[in-house]
C-alpha cells in the first residue's frame, strides 16, 4: 500500500471514532440539508434546472477550444491578459513573475481551489510575498496552518470555542466566541489587508464566453473587494469552467447557489472582464486570467470520464456522502474531497497512487441524486476502480480472492461446496474465539465488527424449504 | 501599464488547443435538456414579489411615491448614520436630487474617484432590479466598483419602471443595452454582505455593506 492509501486509512480511523468531529460535522449537514430542501422547494421544477444546466455544462465541455478562444478574445479587446498553463509549475511561475516584476509584496486571494490545486501559496510565500486568505472560512484555516476542509465550507470542522481561541491568539483584539464579533474582528483585521495589497487573487464560478467575463459568487463580498481595490486582479481557473452565453446564468447561478449553500442566489453574483476601462472610475489598471490545463484535457479525451469536467465545484456531493461524514475532509489528503474528489484525483494526479479513494464509497449513490449537473458520480467511481485494477498490481491475497470466486461461481456443485466450507470456517473460528484475530481470513470486517453467527444452512437450502413449505 | 508591453510567451497555448481539439473529435451524445419545462414559476406581480424577496434576504426596501420622497427617505437614513463623509455616484439624477438630503455631511462625488475606506455610505443608481430575487443589478457606470461595496451602508435609487420580473429578463436587457460591452464590471447584489462559516451562524456584514436600502420610487421623477 503507498503512503497515500496508508495515510488515509489511519486518518479515517482516527477520525470515525472521533465524537467532536462528528457531532461538529452532523450539524454542519443538518444545516445544510435544511436550508437546501427549502431552496429546492422555491424552484417550480428542480429537475429541469438540473437538466438544463447539464445540458449547458455539455454544449460547454464539448466544444471547449472554441468557447475558450471566444472568452480569450473578448478579456484581451477589453485590455486583458490570457495565459494558457499546461501544467501547476507553469501557472505559479507566470503568477510569481508577475507579482515579482511588478514588486508585489502582499496578495489578497478570494477562494480558489485551483490555486490549493497548484499550490500556489507556498510558491509566492517563498519569494516573501504575504498572501492573505480573505474568504473567512480560508482566513480560519490558513491561520491554523491547514488546508480547506471543504470546497464551500472551509472550516466546517471547527466550533466557535475553537475559532475564538484561535482569534485571540492570531489577533490578540478578540476575546469572545460570539459568532458575531469575530466577524467583525476578521473584517477589521482583512480591511487593513485589501487596501494595502497590491495584487487580488480570485477563481472563477465560470468563464463566460460570449461576454468574455468571469463570474464570481461570494456572499462576504471578499471577492468583490479583491477583484476591485488592488491594482491588479489575476484569476486563476480550471479550462473547464467555461460556459456558452450570459444567459446561461440565468439557470446557473440559482442552481449553484441552492446546491451549494441553499441559499435562492448568493449575496454577491458578480462579473469581472478587463481592467478599469477608460470612461470607469475605479478597478485595477491589470487583468490576468491563468487558464488551467493541468490533467483537464487528458480527462476530455476519456470519452467515458468527459463528464466528470461539468462539475460546478457546489460541493452536494461532498454533504450527501455518508463516508464524507464519517471520515471527514482532511483525511483524503486531497484538494477535492468527498464523492468529486475521489473521482476527480485519481485522474488528475494517478490512478494508482490515488486509486484507494474510488473505494472510500458505498456506491449509494447518494451523490448522483445531488449532483445539480447530473455527473453520474458512483459510476465514475467504478470506472477508476476498473481501471485502477487493469493498470496496476493488487495485492496476491486480493487476486487469490477473486480467483476462488471466479472458479466457486462458474458452476452450482462448486459454489455449494465453497459455501460449505466457509460456513464451516466461520463456526470454527466462532467456536475458537479467533474471529477478528489474525488467524481470521475475515479480519479486515471482523475486527471492526460484532460477528453475526455463522448460519447453520445455506441461503439455497433456506430458499428450497421456504418453498416447499408454501 | 501592461497593455503596451511585449507579449509574454506562451507555447502552453497552442498545445493545449491541439490537445483540446484532438480530444473532441469523439463526441458525446448530447444530454436531454429541458426542453419545454419551466424551471421558476412566472413571476405576475413584479412589485410584490420583489419586496417580498427583500425581507426574506435581508434588504431594507423602502417604497415611495416619487424620487423627491426618495431623497427624503435618504436624508432620514443618513441622519442615523455615525459622522463622516458620503460617496455618491456622479449621475444626473442624484446630482438633482443631492440638494433634498439637506446634509452636512461632505460628499464625495464618483467623477472625483472611488469611495474611500472612512465613507459611511453610498448613494447609487441601478441598472435593474429583479423581482424572483430581491436583487439589485449595478455595472461599473453605477459610481464604479467600489461604491457598492466599500462602505457599511449601500442606498440605492431605483424606480418601480426598473423591475424586471426574472433572471432571463435581467439578461435580455443587460443584451439589449449591451451593458456586459459597456463595463469591466456587473454585480447582481441580493441583500447585505453575510457570512456562515462559523457554524453556519448567519453574521451580517462580513466585508461587504451591512445594511443594502433600496429606495424604489414608484413615479420614476
Amino acid at each position: 500500500m503507498n503512503n497515500a492509501a496508508h495515510e488515509f486509512l489511519r486518518s479515517a480511523a482516527e477520525k470515525s471514532a472521533d465524537l467532536t468531529h462528528r457531532q461538529i460535522i452532523r450539524r454542519g449537514i443538518d444545516s445544510y440539508n435544511t436550508a437546501n430542501e427549502r431552496g429546492r422547494s422555491r424552484f417550480l421544477d428542480w429537475e429541469a434546472a438540473r437538466l438544463r444546466c447539464q445540458e449547458i455544462k455539455w454544449e460547454a465541455v464539448n466544444s471547449l477550444d472554441r468557447y475558450l478562444l471566444e472568452f480569450e478574445q473578448r478579456v484581451k479587446d477589453r485590455g486583458g491578459h490570457v495565459f494558457w498553463a499546461e501544467n501547476s509549475a507553469e501557472a505559479r511561475k507566470y503568477i510569481t513573475d508577475l507579482a515579482t516584476a511588478r514588486g508585489v509584496r502582499k496578495i489578497v486571494k478570494s477562494k480558489s481551489m485551483v490555486s490549493e490545486e497548484i499550490h500556489l501559496g507556498p510558491a509566492l510565500e517563498k519569494l516573501g510575498i504575504k498572501v492573505v486568505e480573505t474568504d473567512l472560512g480560508e482566513y480560519i484555516v490558513q491561520l491554523r496552518e491547514e488546508t480547506p476542509y471543504h470546497i464551500v465550507t472551509p472550516a466546517m470542522h471547527l466550533n466557535r470555542t475553537q475559532i475564538a481561541a484561535l482569534f485571540k491568539e492570531k489577533l490578540g483584539d478578540v476575546d469572545t466566541d460570539d459568532p458575531q464579533q469575530l466577524v467583525a474582528a476578521a473584517r477589521r483585521a482583512l480591511r487593513r489587508d485589501f487596501f494595502s495589497a497590491e495584487m487580488g487573487i480570485s477563481g472563477a464560478n465560470f468563464l463566460v464566453a460570449d461576454a468574455g467575463m468571469i463570474a464570481l459568487t461570494t456572499n462576504e463580498g471578499n471577492g468583490r473587494l479583491c477583484t476591485s481595490v488592488p491594482p491588479i486582479h489575476v484569476v486563476l481557473s480550471g479550462i473547464e469552467k467555461v460556459i456558452p452565453r450570459l444567459q446561461d446564468l440565468a439557470t446557473l447561478w440559482p442552481v449553484l447557489a441552492t446546491a451549494g449553500t441553499g441559499q435562492p442566489i448568493t449575496c454577491y453574483s458578480t462579473l469581472a472582464g478587463g481592467p478599469r476601462q477608460p470612461n470607469e472610475m475605479d478597478g485595477p489598471e491589470e487583468f490576468h486570467v491563468v487558464l488551467v490545463d493541468n490533467g483537464r484535457s487528458e480527462l476530455l479525451a476519456n470519452v467515458e470520464e468527459r463528464e466528470v469536467l461539468h462539475c460546478i465545484r457546489c460541493g452536494a456531493c461532498i454533504n450527501a456522502c455518508p463516508v464524507f461524514r464519517t471520515v471527514g475532509g482532511h483525511s483524503y489528503g486531497t484538494t477535492y474531497m468527498g464523492p468529486i474528489g475521489s473521482v476527480l484525483t485519481p485522474r488528475l494526479r494517478g490512478l494508482n497512487e490515488f486509486q484507494h479513494l474510488s473505494y472510500a464509497s458505498s456506491l449509494c449513490g447518494a451523490c448522483s441524486d445531488v449532483c445539480p449537473v447530473k455527473i453520474n458520480l458512483h459510476h465514475h467511481l467504478l470506472h477508476n476502480r476498473r481501471d485502477a485494477v487493469d493498470a496496476s498490481d493488487r495485492p496476491w491475497s486480493e487476486r487469490m480472492g477473486f480467483a476462488v470466486w471466479r472458479w466457486a461461481v462458474g458452476d452450482a456443485r462448486r459454489f455449494r461446496a465453497v459455501g460449505w466450507l466457509a460456513r464451516l470456517g466461520m463456526r470454527v473460528m466462532q467456536r475458537l474465539h479467533l474471529d477478528g484475530t489474525l488467524l481470521d481470513p475475515a479480519r479486515p470486517w471482523n475486527r471492526n465488527h460484532a460477528t453475526a453467527p455463522a448460519p447453520a444452512k445455506s441461503f439455497r437450502a433456506l430458499w428450497g424449504n421456504q418453498n416447499g413449505n408454501n | 501599464m501592461a497593455t503596451t508591453e511585449t507579449q509574454i510567451e506562451n507555447p502552453g497555448r497552442a498545445r493545449i488547443l491541439e490537445r483540446l481539439r484532438t480530444a473532441l473529435r469523439e463526441t458525446t451524445p448530447r444530454p436531454p435538456g429541458a426542453e419545454g419545462r419551466k424551471i421558476f414559476a412566472p413571476v405576475t406581480d413584479v412589485l410584490a414579489r420583489f419586496q417580498q424577496e427583500c425581507a426574506a434576504n435581508i434588504t431594507e426596501c423602502i417604497v415611495t411615491q416619487d424620487l423627491r420622497s426618495s431623497a427624503r427617505a435618504v436624508a432620514d437614513v443618513l441622519a442615523s448614520l455615525p459622522p463622516g463623509e458620503i460617496f455618491v455616484q456622479d449621475s444626473p439624477a442624484l446630482r438633482r436630487l443631492a440638494p433634498e438630503w439637506q446634509t452636512a455631511r461632505s460628499i464625495q462625488w464618483s467623477s472625483e474617484g472611488g469611495p474611500k475606506e472612512s465613507a459611511q455610505a453610498t448613494i447609487t443608481t441601478a441598472e435593474a432590479l429583479v423581482a424572483l430575487t430581491g436583487s439589485v443589478l449595478v455595472s461599473a457606470s453605477c459610481g464604479g466598483r467600489g461604491a457598492s461595496v466599500v462602505a457599511p451602508v449601500h442606498i440605492v435609487v431605483a424606480t418601480a419602471d426598473q423591475l424586471v420580473p426574472d433572471l432571463e429578463a435581467a439578461f435580455a436587457l443587460m443584451r439589449e443595452r449591451n451593458t456586459a460591452f459597456q463595463n469591466s464590471y456587473v454585480c447582481l447584489i441580493t441583500g447585505s454582505s453575510r457570512t456562515a462559516d462559523i457554524e453556519k451562524i448567519l453574521v451580517m456584514g462580513a466585508h461587504g455593506p451591512i445594511r443594502l436600502i433600496v429606495l424604489l420610487a414608484m413615479r420614476p421623477e
